[in-house]
């Protein structure tokens, strides 16, 4: 479980990118953080990623407070949760197994498993015959779907994806929220994204950030501003 | 190890400057590590042979020195006594210069020194030993191994503050080089750096590679700057051999371990290896994490 407790996050030339934030996130809980630009939405994402520090209020996960100012176990904590972005960060020297690989080989996975659970991930994102293309042979929804592979394996329970759609078609972008609706089965996914459609369509739980500020948080909700 | 070739393969022209300057480094290194222990040797070795060298006049009478050998005798401090008369200086003299006839041509038995070479029971006894020397009647010039010991010493702790200073700078050049090298390279990769970080990388699974890379270049220079080393002892061996013939084995002590330093020998060899091989896995450890800390 996820719980934000009064998370306010203060720039220091005095910008308020979140203020006072609450909410809690159940174990396999699909929601969609939408908004406008600057709203707050990848500042939720990197706060649960300890890749930018709160200024106020707490975030746990497990109960596990991961945002005291000398956190220590910072790769512990990501090595929990997969990332999806929408500028798809793939290395791009390496081919699609070992995209994918990576995230397996830092938590020290045999390599035995580390096959299995790659090829799995491939074929769940449908691109096991690219496995040994290289980035530049990709279009971007294959990329994006070797970065969703690559936040699925390693028994990662938390997924969160930043505009994970943005830069595709609405044909991919379809396919690619097809692989989400199977991963939610498992995983806790937090998906940022300014896409009406998908977020309408999906029927989902909906947190509406505005300024900083939680505007709606609503079960089955819509995309509205 | 393919992904640290392919890595070396990527950027020639930082790999070559880099193994270039730890390859003339541990070159170098064991160069003044050869030299220092061969003078600790040679130190140790003229410490344990007690010898004072008695030069007599030129008129002196070959009665006069023998007067001085038995009296050396009768202190029973000495263990040998050898006298060289002329003819015999002369004879060693020819020996030496047997290259410049003018030279001979231009020396007579009449014009060189007869000499006593006294060997000494212990070190202790040659002060004592050179002082009784000097008053006889017919002695010119007493040469007595302190002198010798003292060149010795000053030679050696000079080498040691060269070779400290030398290396300092070698060691430090090195560091600077490699740190560049890699940091520059880190720099190519900040972006890969920055994905492996956000899956979980812990900073030491980020370090590896370049860690790995730069241990590898240190061995490799390792080894080249050894090949260097043995030829260069292999034509030392012949080249020294004539001017040492007489001297045998030259050791000395290092942590309390004995070690034989001349005639050059495989264990001496192994340990300038192991020696390098310290120096530049220190330098490559210390580089690869200063050049990573930057980025983590």
């Amino acid at each position: 479980m996820i719980s934000f407790q009064n998370v306010t996050v203060k720039y220091p030339l005095g910008n308020i990118a979140l203020d006072s934030i609450s909410f809690d996130v159940e174990d396999q809980e699909f929601i969609y953080l939408v908004g406008p630009s600057g709203a707050g939405k990848t500042t939720i994402l990197r706060l649960l990623l300890n890749d930018t520090k709160l200024t106020e209020g707490s975030i746990l996960i497990d109960d596990m407070e991961i945002t005291p100012a000398k956190f220590k176990q910072v790769a512990e904590l990501r090595q929990k949760i997969g990332v999806v972005f929408q500028d798809f960060k793939i290395l791009l020297d390496d081919n699609v197994y070992e995209n994918v690989a990576l995230s397996m080989r830092i938590k020290n996975y045999h390599p035995s498993e580390i096959k299995k659970q790659v090829t799995e991930s491939l074929q769940l994102t449908g691109i096991e015959d690219k496995m040994y293309q290289f980035p530049a042979q990709l279009s971007a929804g294959e990329l994006q779907r070797v970065a969703i592979a690559r936040a699925v394996v390693g028994d990662r329970r938390i997924i969160l994806a930043d505009e994970p759609t943005g830069n595709l078609d609405p044909k991919t972008t379809w396919e690619v929220m097809k692989i989400f609706k199977e991963l939610e089965k498992t995983k806790t996914i937090l998906f940022a994204t300014h896409n009406t459609d998908i977020v309408n369509s999906m029927k989902r739980r909906v947190i509406t950030l505005k300024n900083g500020k939680m505007i709606k948080d609503k079960k089955k909700g819509g995309y509205e501003l | 190890m393919s992904d640290i070739l392919t890595s070396l393969r990527r950027t020639p022209y930082q790999t070559f400057a880099a193994l270039s300057v730890l390859f003339f480094t541990l070159l170098l290194s064991g160069l003044l590590f050869i030299s220092l222990t061969f003078l600790q040797g040679l130190l140790n070795y003229v410490e344990t042979r007690p010898r004072i060298i008695v030069y007599f006049q030129v008129k002196a009478e070959e009665d006069q020195v023998f007067a001085v050998r038995d009296k050396l005798e009768a202190t029973g401090k000495t263990v040998d006594i050898t006298y060289v008369s002329k003819e015999k200086a002369f004879e060693i003299y020819k020996e030496f210069t047997e290259n410049d006839p003018l030279l001979v041509e231009m020396t007579s038995p009449d014009i060189l020194p007869a000499s006593l070479e006294i060997d000494a029971k212990k070190p202790e006894y040659l002060p004592e030993l050179a002082d009784l020397l000097k008053n006889q009647p017919g002695v010119d010039e007493v040469q007595f191994q302190k002198d010798i010991i003292n060149n010795l010493l000053s030679l050696t702790s000079n080498v040691r503050k060269v070779t400290f200073m030398f290396f300092s700078y070698l060691m430090f050049m090195s560091i600077i080089v490699l740190t560049t090298t890699l940091s520059f390279k880190i720099a190519l990769k900040r972006e890969e750096i920055s994905i492996m970080k956000l899956l979980g990388a812990t900073n030491m699974y980020i370090r590896k590679p370049f860690i790995g890379e730069s241990v590898f270049l240190g061995i490799l220079a390792t080894a080249l700057s050894n090949i260097v080393l043995i030829g260069v002892l292999i034509v030392m061996n012949a080249f020294l051999k004539g001017y040492f013939a007489d001297l045998g084995n030259l050791n000395m002590s290092l942590f309390g371990l004995p070690l034989q330093v001349w005639p050059f020998n495989l264990t001496f060899a192994i340990l300038t290896l192991s020696v390098t091989a310290i120096f530049s896995l220190f330098i490559t450890l210390i580089s690869s994490f200063a050049a990573t800390n930057r980025y983590l």
